[in-house]
């Protein structure tokens, strides 16, 4: 469930929810809030004029039980590409940007959390499908907001410490 | 009789497709761009069904279901925002004689064709037709905005109530969309065939219990720690989509403390509080203690040590229930933004579900200036193989 607003400024944003994606063809920019172990993945190929935005909560669908591909990384990269190939993008022009994966909760159940494995299981991803990695924000302990402006290929970062942004 | 816990998911995922279809006739007919913020599920009683609609004026559309899904469903708007959506309206049909008959006339209207669109991927689903009553427009206080037969039904056995939240984008703007199956038919709609997904349904009440037992004892203890005055306000157990638990919390700042929980069943428990809140209840822990402004060490420890405490009240509430025995890890501090709180959480869970019970009590602290939520989220097959273990009773 994305939805579109527009702000102030009369940009229109497409927000997008956690296990979703969007795609844009135009200056629409992206969005998604709640980052914590999770990852928000952006790719554009800024020739073509085609962005997307994956906000996935997992590294890989075979450790979970079901649900949808939108939710891992190595299910949800692909689904993102494809939708992005047939908006007119090339796959060989894609480069991306990684924000998140912190490790906001410890436990003592846990192996390695799972903010380390989703940036792990991106680096991987982005190797397979020969993305140039554009910019990166992971790790740490805290929350982030994302915003990617197409017209300028930035990635804007807004977290809860004292409410600083940051741009990639 | 038996509910399978992943067609109440099914039913879920229904409502929330229909909500969206419902948001875009409106913004057909009004040009108001809605957002559908959660879709949730609930079996509430009549206790609840008071809670949740007390003290509120309603402007609502009925209408009636019949055939393959029989039961009510009412769009619901809070009277001040009825008012904002009738101007809207007006603006649209641009006619100015008899105000007040012409907005009622829309207003139905516009609830009868964002109700089709809601019970469209009903009929679908259940591959039957599914018949609309002529819609009817009501005005009332507190629950009775809903229809006698939901209200009879929530004093029997309780009521599914189906509840999406839409909000305006770009106008301040929100209402609610509600459908309230009719009971035995919709149990038998939940009746699946996978023993491990499935709750009695008798046992569905036992969920209240749940939700007042815990938060009841959670706030028991605040108030044994700070001498402050304590409510609980709303407790209530949903099913939401995963996605949608973040979406629930918001993305204020908040204060408070995570635990995962082990035993039958396992989860997570999330205790939040604003930031002032905290700062109130850390001062209140430690009278003339050096009372800090921010969020600092102090704060920390005493949210620390009293979520501590209201965990194990919260869960000996459930052990009591279930009969079952729960533990708690030391707590985690958290001081981020709610919904990037949640993040974790639902990722640990989303191993497991694509769903998950929420149960969501809010406690009032020293009347209204400070307010605590907690979020108790366990693993859901677990809580299912739990409330199936409960011995008979009348």
């Amino acid at each position: 469930m994305t939805r579109d607003q527009r702000r102030a400024d009369g940009q229109p944003t497409k927000q997008v929810g956690i296990a979703e994606y969007a795609v844009v063809t135009d200056d629409t920019q992206l969005s998604t809030s709640g980052v914590g172990s999770c990852l928000g993945i952006v790719l554009q190929d800024g020739f073509s004029d085609v962005s997307g935005l994956i906000h996935v909560m997992l590294p890989t669908a075979a450790e979970s039980r079901d649900g949808n591909p939108a939710k891992f990384v190595d299910t949800g990269l692909p689904l993102l590409i494809e939708e992005m190939v047939e908006a007119g993008a090339s796959k060989r022009r894609l480069e991306g940007w990684v924000v998140g994966g912190s490790e906001m909760l410890s436990f003592s159940s846990d192996g390695d959390s799972i903010g380390s494995r989703n940036i792990a299981a991106a680096k991987q991803a982005f190797d397979h499908y020969s993305i140039d990695v554009a910019g990166t924000d992971v790790g740490g302990s805290h929350g982030r907001s994302i915003r990617f402006d197409p017209a300028n290929g930035s990635v804007v970062i807004q977290t809860a410490d004292d409410n600083t942004t940051q741009t990639i | 009789m038996k509910v399978d816990i992943r067609e109440l998911g099914q039913f879920n995922h229904l409502a929330s497709q229909g909500a969206e279809r419902a948001a875009k006739s409106l913004s057909q007919l009004a040009g108001v761009q809605m957002d559908v913020d959660v879709t949730d599920v609930s079996l509430v009683t009549e206790t609840v069904l008071a809670e949740t609609f007390t003290d509120r004026s309603f402007v609502g559309v009925e209408v009636g279901l019949e055939g393959g899904l029989e039961g009510e469903t009412v769009l619901a708007f809070e009277r001040e925002r009825a008012v904002k959506l009738q101007d809207l309206l007006m603006g649209v049909t641009d006619n100015g004689d008899s105000e007040e008959r012409l907005a009622k006339s829309s207003v139905t209207e516009l609830g009868n064709i964002m109700i089709g669109g809601f019970i469209d991927g009903w009929a679908n689903h259940l591959d039957t037709a599914i018949n609309m009553t002529p819609p009817r427009y009501t005005e009332a206080n507190g629950p009775r905005i809903l229809p006698d037969q939901a209200i009879e039904a929530a004093k029997k056995h309780g009521v599914f109530l189906f509840e999406s939240k839409l909000t305006g984008m770009d106008t301040d703007l929100d209402f609610s969309l509600y459908m309230l199956p009719e009971y035995r038919q919709f149990v038998q709609l939940l009746s699946g065939n996978d023993q491990g997904n499935q709750i009695p349904v008798n046992r569905l009440s036992t969920f209240e219990e749940l939700a007042k037992e815990g938060a009841g004892n959670a706030a028991g203890q605040i108030g044994m720690m700070t001498g402050l005055d304590t409510n609980v306000d709303v407790s209530r157990l949903r099913f939401v989509p995963l996605g949608g638990v973040p979406k629930q919390v918001g993305n204020d700042q908040f204060v408070g403390v995570v635990f995962e929980l082990t035993g039958l069943p396992s989860g997570y428990l999330v205790v939040l509080f604003g930031e002032e809140s905290a700062t109130t209840i850390a001062n209140a822990m430690m009278p003339g203690g050096g009372a800090e402004d921010e969020i600092g060490e102090m704060t920390e420890g005493a949210i620390k040590e009293l979520g501590n405490i209201m965990t194990s009240g919260f869960i000996d509430g459930w052990a009591n229930v279930l009969q079952t025995s729960i533990e708690h890890s030391p707590p985690n501090f958290v001081h981020d933004m709610g919904e990037s709180i949640m993040s974790p959480v639902v990722g640990k869970l989303g191993q497991q579900q694509d769903y998950a019970f929420v149960i969501d009590s809010t406690i009032e602290i020293d009347g209204n200036t400070g307010q605590c939520d907690i979020y108790a989220l366990p693993n859901e097959r677990e809580l299912a193989r739990a409330l199936s273990a409960l011995p008979a009773r009348d």
